[in-house]
């Protein structure tokens, strides 16, 4: 995977609209669905898979990081609602992750296949530190053992092995070609 | 033009970050009629349907995949019972040999079979339509809310035993803090032997029975009760679950006691909410 230098900057590809932006709806609300009533009934490893995040991420990889972030915004809030959960602790998380896995599509070459795979896997992780970094400020208990063990290590396993699905149903579902590297415009 | 490019993209992800943060804090620092917490009450509207629909849809798929899950564990789950059946018959046999124990269990049961709750009381049956997804977190979403009478406070039951109590209330849907919740903490006393103490559930998800004085006898196969201590919440008598261990160090001032919740939580749908 070749990553390119930090100076070389993008093809902002435009703002969604039209049937594109109906796609990007589509997807969020099969995010909401999924995360809301599937994940919680799922699981394995004594963890759930974060389908809010793995399709952030596909999104984000698909289209940059200023659809990333949106679309991570956008699927936080409405987890937020719907889980009763405080309102912008998940916004926050895929904001963050929407943009930087958005920024790694704009930087580096995807063609291989386990570019998606290395996406969700290092968005998981960023997740996975940003909640509990959320938590302990919100004075909760964080046993360092369980979130490595019982928390992030199931998490990673499940969301990456989750990735390749659902970078290819995004990919279906998004037609077009993907985030244009500024080398690729010229 | 590159630039301008970089700036927007930043610019961007900076109010949007900023949005983020900003609605927590105000999530954490209004009352429950501010705005934020409005907003969600209004939305709840619409996604509380949906996923009243979603929750019996995927219903059948669930019992599947836990059906699946136990086939799995079946093989040591049959040794562990069996240990178990041999240890309890014991226990049991220790129990009835006394009349006033005999009575306390018998009291139990005439409680576990309904009399546990004044006349005067009112349910609200509800279904669940949300778990979390986060181990942070043991809460449930159900469908009853304000327009249902529901109220902050609200202790929680299935047929099994105590479920949790009501965290939050919207309109038309209500979360509960499951007993697991790393911060739930119930009144609760051992039955027959009367030691009180708090039911604490855990970030791993268990349950254990804190501030329990060494001098108290606590046996395992016990069980735990809510203890309906003035000012508390839950009225006496509603099951908790079965004591699991017992233990003690030297340098601590109360005994170690895990407990094995009555309710299993992996299984909860329909519960009933206890109204004051």
């Amino acid at each position: 995977m070749n990553v390119r230098p930090a100076t070389s900057e993008t093809a902002t590809p435009s703002l969604p609209m039209g049937g594109e932006l109906a796609r990007l709806g589509a997807l969020l609300f099969a995010a909401l669905l999924l995360q809301t009533t599937v994940a919680p009934n799922i699981r394995i490893l004594g963890s759930s898979p974060d389908f809010a995040l793995i399709i952030v991420v596909c999104v984000a990889l698909r289209r940059g990081a200023v659809v990333g972030a949106v679309f991570g915004f956008l699927t936080g809030v409405l987890v937020g609602v719907a889980l009763l959960e405080p309102l912008g602790m998940s916004a926050l998380v895929l904001v963050v992750v929407g943009y930087f896995a958005g920024r790694y599509a704009e930087t580096a070459d995807l063609s291989a296949p386990v570019a998606p795979l290395v996406g969700v896997f290092a968005a998981t992780l960023l997740a996975n530190i940003l909640v509990v970094t959320l938590q302990y400020l919100l004075e909760r208990q964080v046993p360092f053992g369980f979130w490595v063990g019982r928390v992030l290590l199931p998490s990673l396993v499940l969301n990456t092995l989750l990735a390749a699905v659902f970078y290819l149903l995004v990919r279906t579902v998004l037609k077009g070609k993907g985030v244009l590297r500024a080398d690729q415009v010229a | 033009m590159n630039r301008r490019r970089v700036l927007q993209r930043r610019l961007v992800a900076a109010v949007l970050v900023l949005l983020s943060l900003g609605l927590l804090t105000l999530y954490f620092r209004e009352s429950d009629n501010g705005f934020a917490h409005r907003v969600q009450d209004g939305a709840l509207r619409v996604v509380t349907p949906l996923q009243e629909g979603s929750a019996r849809a995927i219903e059948p798929f669930r019992n599947g995949w836990n059906w699946v899950a136990d086939l799995f564990g079946a093989k040591s789950e049959n040794k562990r019972l069996k240990e178990e059946v041999e240890t309890l018959r014991a226990a049991v046999a220790e129990e009835l040999t006394t009349q006033a124990e005999n009575q306390e269990l018998r009291a139990l049961l005439d409680m576990r079979r309904g009399r546990i709750f004044p006349a005067s009381v009112d349910f609200v049956p509800a279904r669940v339509i949300a778990r979390s997804t986060t181990a942070w977190y043991s809460t449930v979403t159900i469908d009853v809310g304000r327009d249902d009478g529901v109220r902050e406070f609200d202790a929680v039951v299935n047929g099994q035993g105590l479920v949790g109590r009501i965290e939050s209330v919207k309109a038309t849907a209500s979360q509960v803090q499951l007993l697991t919740d790393q911060q739930s903490y119930v009144d609760a006393m051992v039955v027959p032997s009367q030691a009180e103490g708090l039911a604490a559930g855990s970030v791993t998800g268990s349950v254990s029975l804190q501030y329990v004085a060494k001098s108290e006898e606590v046996k395992t196969g016990e069980f735990v009760v809510t203890s309906g201590r003035q000012g508390s919440i839950f009225v006496r008598g509603i099951p908790i679950g079965q004591v699991e261990s017992v233990g003690a160090q030297e340098v601590e001032l109360y005994q170690s006691i895990t407990v094995t919740p009555a309710v299993d939580f992996r299984e909860l749908d329909i519960v009933m909410v206890v109204r004051r």
